[in-house]
């Protein structure tokens, strides 16, 4: 376990670093991404609008909010990408992982954790810019923000183990790409990211409940701009880390699975 | 004198591929996706050897012969389909941490340092990885950078370094939590003479001061000879020799050179394959067993001011035996 | 003409090499429908809060939808590969090949590639325009429809303008991968109309990165908005741009020659 832990310290000091060294191609990252939520502000607030000032129970300075808060959490909800299980087949990076006495998952979740505290800095001045054009109602208590900074990084160990294991079906199919979309989109409507999921019709909320999507994007966002109180606050905390436990014995499942077929047919 | 135990055992180990089997057009496409035809390719067959510790073996063998598919599956990387194979006591396919932590494996040009930070910071992060005691670890890191005369580029950034030297620093990467069983898979390869020869002298001193086992794939004759006292030769995923060097060449060359000083423009060609002609030396080539009869001839019917007698060059067996495709008969 | 030519033997070429692979068709055609389908619930879970955008009827949002697609289709077989193409080529310098090749380097730079499948978007976005001019029960006249191609064209021609703009920026400042990041979130923009947007952003789409005519234009075609002077205007920027473009690229290939000399 000590040694665990040595290892996150290490990894993390290193890819922090790494990541130092490219600051402009992470800024046109983060403002190309931008637009996405940008476009679905300004949709419903002007749905609001014409609707006599809300909708679903959203002014459009709660929309606002709302997705500029989603800027945030959708940049620590980015992981390794399971287009990257490709890459790492093929350029011989697994078999040089699975020599190592460690799960390679490690080094992805210490990697990208280290890259967030970067990630987070060069956002603030986004969001300034965001929240001067846009307004957003936010008025989060105290209590409010420490759930907030706890629930992303709840939200980012679920979908690592999401990605993960959607990742490995590449050890048993090529046609990935398709299956990688499939669940993308289902992602985009079921997680709270195209919009809010009060405005979604009744079934859709109820599926969403017992799915993982939402407690990955949808709950911190809540979590800073809404008004739990603190008893939903904690509860939902608890549902998410019900997620990272399933999750993750899911992905040691199917890792265990997957490297049997990987070294069934070789690398 | 009690016998070295084997590091290494291997006994009928086996690889078997199924290749799935492609025929142009849709409707074959949508079939495939049913059901797949499946091509049966052997890889490795039933080999069997033993290592004992601290034997440096060289595996020799055309692309496709079986040599990596062996050390995969020696590593832990590849499942056998058929046979048995152990490393130090373990099963390599059961990847137990205790075993990954002794071995090692490099494969030529795949790398496994950090591109945009100083090897020193990835030589860090192996220190994590395999849990190696600070102590250890700096004495090791050291003594592996001045062996190799690495201080000057350690603290560059790795994306800036030249092949040759990017390949050092794999190397000490690889060996920094000193294992006992090294796997090379054609370390040398796409690297100038000078850098090969360092790498093969560090290797040589790793050994020599841990007593690792090593076994090395290569193309060049260079690595094997240099290295290696035992060869295993493999073609078509079977062993056709695994003994000394000379061995091999004892074994698989028909052939012997000589090498013949003439008067200039006197035509050897009557007395066995003529293989070059330079001025007044000339190299034949005759049957082992013609060997003694063809040199009375030339000294009794030549003017000849010198003539020696060798083994054909080792490349030249070596290509011999594999472009026969099957094991050829040992020669008498 | 020559170059007319030499364009449609790319597009053969490029088109019988992806043709090997069938499969690929169907998993184009897989992503494509998936996209569509989320489309279309994103706009369905918008009309059911609301009767109309900004004055903007359900099938005539169908129809910027449409169009928006369909452009993508053409931007993604055609400019998208080829500027992708045409950064790598400099940067690593094997753009050089082009140079020496009989023909404008900037016509071949912008055909070589084609992705053919990509043609799915196309067909998938005019269907989905004829479906939206159907629900508006408007007959469109001949008139409407090559009103509609024309703007099309005008608009693909202003985004291959800045497309070709930027990636040869490239003849002077290497590393502008990023833009491309860029480029994709402002292409998303057209999904809706443009007049959706604050006044800021809808000058800069209007005209630094001309989505809203690329996108917005050709859907007033055929829904009806479609003004005299706002083709014209379409049609004097694109002739501006086009302008604009083929003019930094002659400037770009100076500095090019030049530094590698």
């Amino acid at each position: 376990m000590k040694n665990l832990l040595d290892f996150y310290r290490t990894n993390m000091k290193t890819s922090f670093l790494g990541t130092l060294q490219y600051p402009v191609a992470q800024y046109f990252y983060m403002i190309g991404m931008m637009a996405e939520p940008v476009i679905y502000l300004v949709v419903w607030s002007t749905v609001a609008r014409a609707q006599g000032g809300s909708v679903g129970g959203y002014t459009p300075g709660a929309f606002a909010a709302y997705y500029i808060v989603w800027t945030l959490v959708r940049n620590i909800n980015i992981v390794f990408t399971p287009y990257g299980w490709e890459w790492l087949i093929r350029q011989g990076q697994l078999a040089a992982l699975l020599m190592r006495p460690l799960h390679p998952i490690h080094q992805f979740i210490s990697g990208f954790a280290a890259e967030k505290f970067f990630v987070i800095a060069l956002w603030l001045p986004l969001a300034a810019f965001l929240s001067f054009v846009f307004k957003p109602e936010l008025h989060p208590s105290l209590l409010q923000m420490a759930v907030f900074a706890v629930a992303i990084w709840g939200a980012y160990l679920i979908r690592t183990m999401l990605l993960w294991i959607l990742g490995m079906i590449g050890f048993w199919t090529t046609r990935v790409s398709a299956i990688f979309e499939l669940y993308f989109a289902l992602e985009l409507l079921l997680s709270g990211r195209l919009v809010p999921l009060a405005l979604m019709p009744m079934w859709v909320q109820q599926t969403a409940a017992y799915l993982p999507f939402k407690w990955a994007f949808q709950f911190p966002i809540e979590v800073l701009v809404g008004q739990m109180p603190p008893g939903q606050l904690f509860a939902g905390l608890g549902i998410q880390l019900l997620w990272i436990v399933v999750s993750t014995a899911l992905m040691q499942v199917v890792w265990r699975m997957g490297i049997r077929q990987f070294t069934a047919v070789g690398g | 004198m009690t016998e070295q135990a084997s590091v290494i055992h291997v006994a009928n180990l086996s690889k078997t591929y199924f290749v799935p089997e492609r025929e142009a057009g849709l409707g074959a496409a949508i079939k495939s996706l049913f059901k797949r035809k499946l091509k049966e390719v052997k890889a490795v067959e039933k080999i069997s050897f033993e290592v004992r510790a601290g034997e440096v073996v060289g595996f020799l063998g055309p692309n496709g012969a079986g040599k990596t598919t062996t050390l995969k599956m020696l590593s832990g990387l590849l499942y056998p389909t058929g046979g048995a194979g152990t490393v130090l006591g373990f099963t390599p396919s059961k990847r137990e941490k205790d075993f990954l932590r002794q071995i090692t494996l490099v494969m030529g040009n795949r790398n496994q340092l950090q591109w945009d930070i100083p090897a020193l910071d990835s030589f860090e992060l192996f220190r994590a990885i395999y849990g190696i005691p600070q102590a250890q670890f700096k004495q090791t890191r050291d003594e592996f950078i001045e062996l190799l005369e690495l201080k000057d580029l350690v603290k560059k950034p790795v994306r800036n370094l030249s092949l040759g030297e990017r390949m050092k620093m794999e190397i000490v990467g690889a060996l920094l939590h000193r294992p006992k069983v090294l796997f090379l898979d054609e370390p040398t390869i796409g690297l100038d003479v000078t850098m090969q020869k360092r790498i093969r002298t560090f290797i040589a001193e790793y050994n020599r001061r841990y007593g690792a086992t090593v076994l090395l794939t290569s193309h060049y004759m260079a690595d094997v000879e240099a290295l290696c006292k035992r060869v295993v030769v493999i073609h078509h995923g079977q062993i056709l020799h695994d003994g000394d060097l000379s061995g091999l060449v004892e074994k698989f060359s028909a052939h012997k050179t000589l090498g013949v000083t003439v008067d200039d423009g006197v035509d050897l060609s009557g007395y066995g394959e003529v293989m070059s002609k330079e001025g007044s030396r000339v190299i034949l080539r005759v049957l082992k067993a013609e060997t003694s009869r063809v040199a009375a001839r030339l000294l009794a019917e030549q003017a000849v001011s010198d003539l020696t007698i060798e083994d054909a060059p080792i490349e030249d067996v070596i290509e011999r035996v594999f472009a026969s495709g099957a094991p050829p008969e040992p020669a008498l | 003409m020559r170059l007319i030519r030499l364009a449609l033997l790319y597009f053969r070429v490029g088109a019988l090499n992806e043709l090997q692979y069938r499969v690929n068709f169907f998993v184009q055609l897989f992503q494509s429908l998936v996209a569509l389908v989320v489309g279309l619930v994103g706009q369905a879970l918008v009309f059911s809060h609301t009767p109309d955008l900004n004055g903007w009827t359900r099938p005539e949002l169908l129809a910027v939808m449409g169009v928006h697609i369909l452009m993508g289709g053409l931007i993604n077989a055609i400019i998208q590969p080829n500027m992708q193409r045409l950064l790598g080529d400099i940067q690593e310098g094997t753009f050089d090949y082009a140079l020496t090749k009989p023909a404008d380097a900037q016509v071949l730079a912008s055909i070589r590639e084609f992705r053919v499948w990509q043609i799915v978007d196309v067909a998938m976005g005019l269907i989905v325009v004829a479906v939206a001019a159907f629900q508006l029960q408007r007959a469109i006249s001949l008139w409407q429809a090559a009103a509609f191609l024309f703007v099309l064209l005008l608009g693909w021609a202003m985004l291959y303008s800045v497309w070709l703009m930027v990636t040869a920026t490239a003849f002077w400042i290497i590393r502008v991968e990023q833009i491309v990041n860029l480029f994709e979130g402002i292409y998303a923009t057209g999904r809706w109309p443009v007049s959706v947007y604050p006044d800021w952003l809808r000058s800069s789409l209007t005209f630094i990165v001309p989505v809203a005519f690329a996108v917005t234009v050709p859907a007033e075609a055929i829904t009806g908005r479609l003004t005299l002077p706002t083709l014209l205007g379409a049609l004097a920027l694109a002739v501006v741009m086009l302008a604009l473009a083929r003019w930094v690229w002659r400037r770009g290939l100076r500095a090019y020659s030049g530094a590698s000399a």
